[in-house]
């Protein structure tokens, strides 16, 4: 009576997915600091509910991107590192800094406390 | 891609995106923090008012075409804790439609990190993405949405934080960091890259794809994709079984 209708019709159209993908494409001589995307050379396979080592995985995907995309900025001399006398408005501002400095600073200060 | 490039030779051919960011009505604050954690973090999105209608999504394309936007992001609430999200190239298509979940944006207190206001990000995607067709199309989609183009306005010129996108369990997984190359604990040491989520966070679940903008033809549906509001009366379902179970 009650069962969860699982008949949906899957529609994966691949030749209709290509050509669409073919005219949005970029020209792809452009150089790669035009988009500053990578891809992984890995797929993820974790568990999903073990947050942890997910969330590891993804660390390790977005650290293997910034190493690589240093190596290639560097070969196309797009400037990568901020120098440290570089200021200018920052996403998170001044004052949010600040809280979370005090949080982490309450944490440890409770962490100290129960030992 | 201009038919001015083709006149001058040397000029350089480039990469030109604008993305239109909207919202319909009855976004939550979380939702609106989401979108505002976007618009900060890359400088090409033009945000414009709340869409007044959800059923005339073909004005959709009209609106980014005035502001001279030729991607749309558009963010659909509904039942006021439902998030879609729409990411679609306009005019022509192709739209991608995904549910939002698991929001976390910047606000919260849990991540460290902070990057440049409208540096360029880089752009991670697994593997995964390049194993199907879909994958492929998204993946060149949100290329063109959250990868800033260099010459966007208020960009700035170094690179200090990554966007990953991750498939998992058949849903894509949003990630911010900031990347440090100095270790903070010795300045003068040798130079280790290490990250520091900044975020937002969040899972989006591909729903469908339409060859048009906001319209046209499914090219791709998602099967096991159940809709958050049947979800929740499965629930609701199996909670009365188990009470009805009980009195018996």
């Amino acid at each position: 009576e009650d069962v969860v209708p699982t008949q949906r019709v899957e529609i994966d159209n691949e030749v209709a997915l290509r050509r669409i993908r073919e005219t949005i494409q970029l020209d792809p001589s452009l150089p790669w600091t035009e988009t500053l995307a990578v891809s992984c050379p890995q797929t993820i396979e974790v568990d999903v509910d073990d947050d942890l080592n997910r969330e590891l995985a993804f660390y390790k995907q977005a650290l293997h991107a910034a190493n690589t995309a240093r190596t290639l900025a560097a070969s196309h001399s797009l400037p990568f590192t901020r120098p440290s006398d570089y200021f200018a408005e920052m996403v998170k501002s001044d004052a949010h800094m600040e809280r979370l400095r005090s949080r982490l600073l309450d944490e440890r200060a409770g962490i100290k406390k129960s030992e | 891609m201009d038919a001015d490039d083709e006149v001058q030779q040397p000029k350089q051919k480039r990469n030109k995106q604008r993305v239109l960011l909207l919202s319909s009505r009855g976004v939550t604050h979380r939702m609106r923090h989401l979108m505002n954690d976007l618009e900060t973090l890359l400088p090409h999105v033009k945000k414009d008012s709340k869409l007044d209608s959800k059923s005339q999504l073909h004005l959709l394309p009209e609106i980014a075409d005035l502001n001279n936007c030729n991607n749309t992001l558009y963010f659909e609430a509904r039942r006021h804790e439902d998030l879609y999200m729409w990411a679609a190239k306009t005019p022509n298509g192709p739209s991608i439609k995904l549910h939002v979940q698991n929001v976390h944006t910047m606000d919260e207190l849990k991540m460290t990190g902070n990057c440049l206001k409208g540096s360029r990000g880089i752009l991670s995607f697994d593997k995964a993405f390049d194993e199907t067709e879909w994958g492929k199309l998204t993946k060149e989609v949100f290329t063109h949405i959250f990868g800033v183009p260099p010459l966007a306005r208020k960009a700035k010129p170094f690179i200090d934080h990554v966007l990953t996108f991750s498939i998992l369990d058949n849903k894509i997984w949003f990630r911010n960091f900031q990347i440090l190359e100095k270790d903070p604990l010795q300045p003068n040491g040798p130079p280790q890259t290490s990250l520091v989520e900044i975020g937002p966070r969040f899972v989006l679940t591909p729903i469908r794809i339409f060859e048009g903008a906001f319209g046209g033809a499914t090219v791709y549906s998602n099967p096991e994709f159940v809709t958050p509001a049947s979800a929740r009366s499965l629930v609701r379902q199996n909670k009365g079984d188990r009470y009805r179970q009980r009195k018996d």
